[in-house]
């Protein structure tokens, strides 16, 4: 316990919690549009991402952001505009992310240890960056929701009935997916990579099932998703275990409860 | 005296892609507290109409007007109500009837109307997905009922439904036409339940067969499609 004195724990912590529930929040609409690959798909881009800025000298954090939140437009632009489904774009976006981050191993071979800290992340290395992109992406999503939880409710229901109903659809859906990037690169600093999307598909996943509202829903994910954070940043300190797998293992853990309660 | 037009629609013709027009040219007009009621065999076309009439649709040759206005500039959305035909809601959607019906009114007031008017007291906490399909027609009638429209547009509204319940929404429909003067249009394949409460038919098959009263129309059906009273 005396670990919770130092202030990078602290600082995980703070972190933890804020993406935990920026995560849990937009990932009840992710799944409810039927985009909860869209977190895999995203994050495994952003490896490529990181790789490039690793390669060009740039901040890695936001470069990658900037080209998640131009790639996951795209995808949206291609679903909607193209009638590509977004399932067929995810799947080229999330090979193509890993593939140009393979390639470019290949090429520079000299930064391979940090590239591969981003595979894993470790949310108790917490840059400044990295904090206030937490707190950023954390006070958006309120903003959004409390701007456009009506809307989104009509919009996760029935697209056709929210548009004759008067809501923005094509912006709300643009707004969404661009939400859904920043909340996985913050994500991606929690578990890394490979298990950023479980932040926003496991815990919305337990809300929605246990629930039987949508704030509710809301509400239960949310703190499914601060309790596992917690709990699997405390486990990791105690075991020496790494925090990212931790905290995905007790969300698995309470989604395999909520799948035994909802059972009955 | 003049009858006011709610919708017109001029030559309008739409494909999904490809030379095969699911509408060729269909010229109809919608007026003021009238019970429209549109039939026609599968793929007529009758559920592509109401999307382009709702502006869901577009790349349709011929121009569609909504209260005078054409429908890619109308912006009054709140004067048209719609109930769609087979919701695809995720089957976990943890979203209640209460959420539902508090997203689309302005005032709590209005909430208020709509649960008495519908009767819908029982239905409000409980989740969209676990009522019945009657229940859910109800609600999806709440939402499109919300902004006090004045025309409405319904897809198959009672398909799927038992008859106390097809009763229930029809008489509904009949109450909000003769009584409070709203436009409705409804396609059904049930001639049985939508000829007592409509002023009109029209038929269609890709292009409009004929345009009738009820009781003509009844005579007409079973000629043009083969259909039968209470199909």
């Amino acid at each position: 316990m005396e670990l919770l004195g130092y202030d990078f724990v602290q600082r995980g912590l703070l972190v933890g919690v804020l993406i935990a529930i920026s995560s849990a929040l937009t990932g009840v609409f992710l799944i409810l549009r039927r985009l909860a690959f869209l977190g895999a798909g995203l994050s495994h881009f952003a490896f490529g991402g990181i790789a490039l800025s690793i390669l060009l000298g740039v901040e890695p954090f936001l470069f990658t952001t900037v080209l998640v939140l131009l790639l996951a437009n795209g995808v949206e632009f291609l679903r909607r505009e193209r009638k590509i489904g977004g399932d067929i774009s995810l799947a080229v976006v999330f090979s193509g992310g890993v593939a140009l981050a393979v390639v470019l191993l290949g090429i520079s071979g000299g930064f391979r240890e940090s590239l591969f800290s981003y595979l894993f992340g470790n949310i108790l290395i917490v840059s400044s960056v990295e904090l206030y992109m937490s707190i950023a992406v954390f006070l958006a999503v309120i903003l959004f929701l409390t701007f456009y939880f009506k809307s989104f409710v009509l919009l996760s229901f029935n697209e056709d009935i929210a548009k004759v109903k008067g809501a923005p659809v094509r912006f709300l859906n643009y707004l969404l997916v661009s939400v859904a990037s920043l909340v996985v690169m913050v994500s991606i600093k929690a578990v890394g990579v490979l298990l950023a999307s479980s932040f926003v598909v496991i815990p919305s996943m337990v809300g929605i099932m246990l629930s039987k509202s949508l704030k509710g829903s809301m509400l239960i994910s949310s703190l499914v998703a601060v309790l596992s954070t917690l709990s699997g940043i405390l486990i990791s300190l105690n075991f020496d275990l790494a925090p990212g797998g931790s905290i995905v293992m007790v969300m698995i853990l309470t989604f395999l409860i909520a799948l035994v309660v909802k059972k009955r | 005296m003049q009858k006011e037009e709610v919708v017109r629609i001029e030559n309008l013709s739409f494909s999904y892609g490809g030379d095969y027009e699911v509408l060729r040219n269909v010229n109809l007009s919608i007026y003021k507290g009238e019970f429209l009621g549109i039939i026609g065999p599968n793929g007529a076309g009758k559920t592509t109409l109401l999307r382009i009439i709702l502006g869901l649709v577009s790349g349709y040759k011929g121009s569609v007007y909504l209260f005078g206005k054409n429908v890619s500039q109308f912006r009054e959305w709140e004067r048209v109500g719609y109930v769609p035909q087979r919701l695809s809601v995720e089957k976990l959607h943890p979203v209640s009837v209460r959420e539902l019906l508090s997203s689309v009114v302005r005032r709590e007031s209005d909430l208020e109307f709509l649960i008495e008017f519908l009767h819908m007291e029982e239905l409000l906490d409980k989740q969209f997905v676990k009522l019945s399909g009657g229940q859910q027609q109800l609600v999806l009638l709440g939402i499109a009922l919300s902004s006090k429209p004045e025309l409405l547009l319904l897809d198959e509204p009672t398909a799927g439904l038992d008859i106390h319940s097809q009763e229930h929404i029809m008489e509904i429909l009949k109450s909000l036409s003769k009584e409070e003067g709203k436009t409705v249009v409804m396609v059904s394949h049930n001639l049985g339940i939508l000829f007592p409460c409509a002023d009109r038919i029209v038929a269609i098959d890709r292009e409009i067969k004929y345009s009738a009263s009820p009781e003509d129309s009844e005579k007409l059906v079973a000629s043009i499609f083969g259909l039968h009273g209470n199909e």
